[in-house]
């Protein structure tokens, strides 16, 4: 009887979460687009957000992006020709790299190094009290905290993920010169007959919402810090885990609504 | 109302002009070079025009006093209400800094409310007057 019971004691914990978090998205959302939230002070935050997030990332990001895809595309294309399905080179890169690695590999990145940060910003934050002042002073933290921080991640894994598949097409172009001797025409050309422009529009729509809940779902936990210096690495502990679950939820979702839409179409 | 208040701290992720600041940017919509000028300006009048870009927690215990007091007088029409001083300020002689720091922003406040335990009257000078600091 206790087993089941603390099952459904982690059942409603796992759903009043969830209800939550979908809560606190739709708050978030609709000061999102709001235009009154971009004030001067907002507008200085993130732009400092894109700066931390996706400027100062890309030496980095671009090195992991061209020894990564190098390998990934590198091995494939080996692979492709040894099985007699040279023929699908086109589609593994723009099906496969471009619109499923390159998002997954860039929000992974992004979770890694930022959403981390923010959880504990955030948490620190609450513990210093120094929400308490943003709201003594009549500054609504959800729009000058939190919304620049979510703008900042949905532009940053959309625009990152466009960097990665760039430096994946790169690799791309490379090996297909040294394992299928193919012309740089010859190679734009495939590359363009393999373009799906629903692929590329659900790609984006993608980043967007990877971007969305992989900082919004470590401001959540930020919040839930309490007053105790001894909260914070909880809360982020707690906020990673859900982030990477959040991830790997949407990459699901996605694939399931693109095969859908494959079906009907 | 802008509140000078231990239980109100400084934004620690932001400098000493980012945190005068930001009460201006935020309600005014006044970009950062509207309102940089004139921080610099009551910066200089308390000789503190080196810490404007420090970090919060680099400031002495005056500085950050200074700084809270100046994002409080950055409230429009400002009522600035200073809570428990001494928690912030630890020198006994300190009210005559308060005063001071006070008649140098003069123009910047309507009216100010010093709030405090009834046992450091005799730091105040032990007479109901140094209470309200305008």
């Amino acid at each position: 009887m206790d087993f089941v019971a603390r099952i459904g004691r982690s059942a409603i914990r796992t759903a009043r979460t969830l209800s939550d978090t979908f809560a606190f998205a739709f708050q978030i959302f609709v000061k999102i687009v709001d235009r009154d939230t971009y004030n001067s002070a907002v507008r200085i935050v993130l732009a400092r957000q894109i700066y931390f997030t996706a400027v100062q990332i890309l030496p980095m990001f671009l090195g992991i992006a061209a020894v990564f895809g190098a390998a990934v595309v590198g091995i494939s294309a080996q692979y492709m020709k040894e099985l007699g399905l040279s023929g699908f080179f086109g589609q593994m890169l723009m099906g496969f790299v471009v619109t499923e690695v390159s998002p997954f590999f860039t929000v992974l990145l992004i979770a890694l190094r930022s959403s981390s940060a923010i959880n504990t910003e955030i948490a620190v934050m609450k513990v210093s009290r120094e929400l308490q002042t943003l709201e003594a002073f009549r500054i609504d933290p959800a729009r000058y905290l939190f919304v620049p921080r979510i703008v900042n991640g949905m532009v940053s894994v959309t625009l990152l993920s466009s960097l990665f598949a760039i430096a994946v097409l790169l690799s791309g172009w490379l090996f297909s010169r040294i394992i299928f001797s193919m012309s740089l025409d010859e190679y734009a050309t495939l590359l363009i007959a393999s373009a799906k422009y629903g692929d590329i529009f659900a790609m984006l729509l993608k980043c967007l919402a990877l971007g969305f809940f992989s900082v919004l779902i470590p401001i959540r936990f930020g919040l839930s810090a309490t007053n105790e210096l001894t909260s914070v690495p909880i809360s982020v502990l707690n906020g990673m885990v859900w982030v990477f679950i959040a991830i790997v939820f949407i990459e699901v979702l996605s694939l399931i609504a693109t095969s859908l839409l494959g079906k009907l179409v | 109302m802008g509140i000078v208040s231990p239980d109100i701290p400084l934004i620690s992720n932001l400098d000493v002009l980012g945190n005068i600041a930001l009460i201006r940017e935020y309600h005014g919509n006044l970009p950062r070079e509207a309102v940089e000028d004139q921080i610099r300006d009551l910066l200089r009048r308390f000789d503190l025009s080196a810490i404007a870009y420090r970090r919060i927690a680099v400031l002495s215990e005056k500085d950050r006093f200074v700084v809270m007091l100046l994002r409080a007088a950055m409230v429009m029409e400002a009522m600035i209400l200073i809570d428990r001083p001494f928690r912030m300020l630890h020198d006994p002689r300190d009210y005559g800094f308060i005063l001071t720091s006070l008649k140098k922003i003069d123009e910047w406040y309507k009216e100010c409310h010093i709030f405090d335990y009834s046992w450091n009257e005799e730091r105040y000078g032990g007479t109901d007057a140094p209470q309200d600091g305008t």
